[in-house]
């Protein structure tokens, strides 16, 4: 995802703002496109891991790894 | 009730289809009806466009017809991966997210158009999902929703009512009435041996 994708996503439970955290970027890019990293909410304190370029936003209930 | 409201069914319901989908959709959704409905909405200035359950992409990529880049979101892993073949995972035009349709990840406000279709039949509770399509748009801005149409065929409701959610006119102005749009239009839509399979549903933010 782009850095500037930043600006418009928000937390699907509560809306508020996300930060991003432990980004890595690719260098290849020149717009700054984020391979991974975690973005967290800054009111809920809830995290949505960035993969392989992804933001997984799906709220945790959703999730693969949780059993629905 | 349809027996996806179970979010763990659905998941799985979805794994299986995205395995058919682009070989059995073009039956009731082509694109000549995609074409169609992309001519009811107002792309001049439109530059910020989400497509909600984008699955393989195929609305995806009619929308890039009209605009540089689609902010496209779905839940499901094994539909996006067709999608990703088709544009690029990143860096492509289309902008990928994983996401649920009734609790979108998008600030209020940020949307000219909201465009889903082949995905509210599968929705648990469609009006929730509509109100976060009024959300995301901006004031004025255009939402586009393709639905199957209630069929009238009773032994094809019982199969309806069982699998999933369909609607008729009446409903869909129910449905976006309680989401809180705005001049309401709907459109039936199918190939000619079957042409109101599909109910489009056309409406506006608030201004």
């Amino acid at each position: 995802m782009k850095e500037s994708l930043l600006e418009i996503l928000c937390c699907p439970l509560d809306k508020n703002d996300l930060e991003l955290e432990d980004a890595e970027y690719d260098d290849s890019s020149e717009d700054s496109e984020i391979l991974s990293g975690t973005l967290v909410c800054t009111a809920c304190g809830e995290r949505y891991p960035i993969e392989d370029g992804i933001p997984n936003l799906l709220p945790p209930d959703m999730r693969e790894e949780s059993p629905a | 009730m349809g027996i996806l409201e179970n979010k763990a069914r659905a998941r799985l319901f979805y794994k299986y289809l995205s395995q058919v989908y682009d070989q059995i959709n073009p039956f009731i959704w082509n694109e000549e009806m995609r074409t169609e409905a992309l001519s009811l909405l107002e792309f001049e200035d439109a530059e910020m466009v989400l497509d909600v359950g984008c699955g393989t992409g195929f609305a995806t990529e009619g929308l890039l017809e009209h605009v540089d880049t689609v902010y496209a979101l779905d839940q499901s892993e094994h539909q996006l991966e067709k999608a990703y073949a088709k544009f690029g995972k990143t860096g492509g035009p289309a902008q990928f997210h994983r996401g649920d349709a009734e609790r979108l990840p998008f600030q209020t406000d940020t949307f000219d158009i909201v465009w889903s279709s082949g995905s509210i039949e599968y929705w648990p509770e469609p009006v929730l999902a509509l109100r976060e399509f009024n959300r995301v748009l901006k004031p004025g801005g255009q939402v586009l929703v393709v639905g199957p149409n209630y069929p009238e065929n009773p032994i094809a409701q019982v199969l309806a009512d069982a699998m999933m959610l369909f609607y008729d006119e009446h409903e869909a102005d129910r449905m976006f009435k309680d989401a809180g749009f705005e001049e309401v239009k709907h459109l039936f839509q199918g190939p000619s041996y079957e042409p109101e399979v599909a109910i489009t549903t056309i409406a506006r933010a608030p201004e």
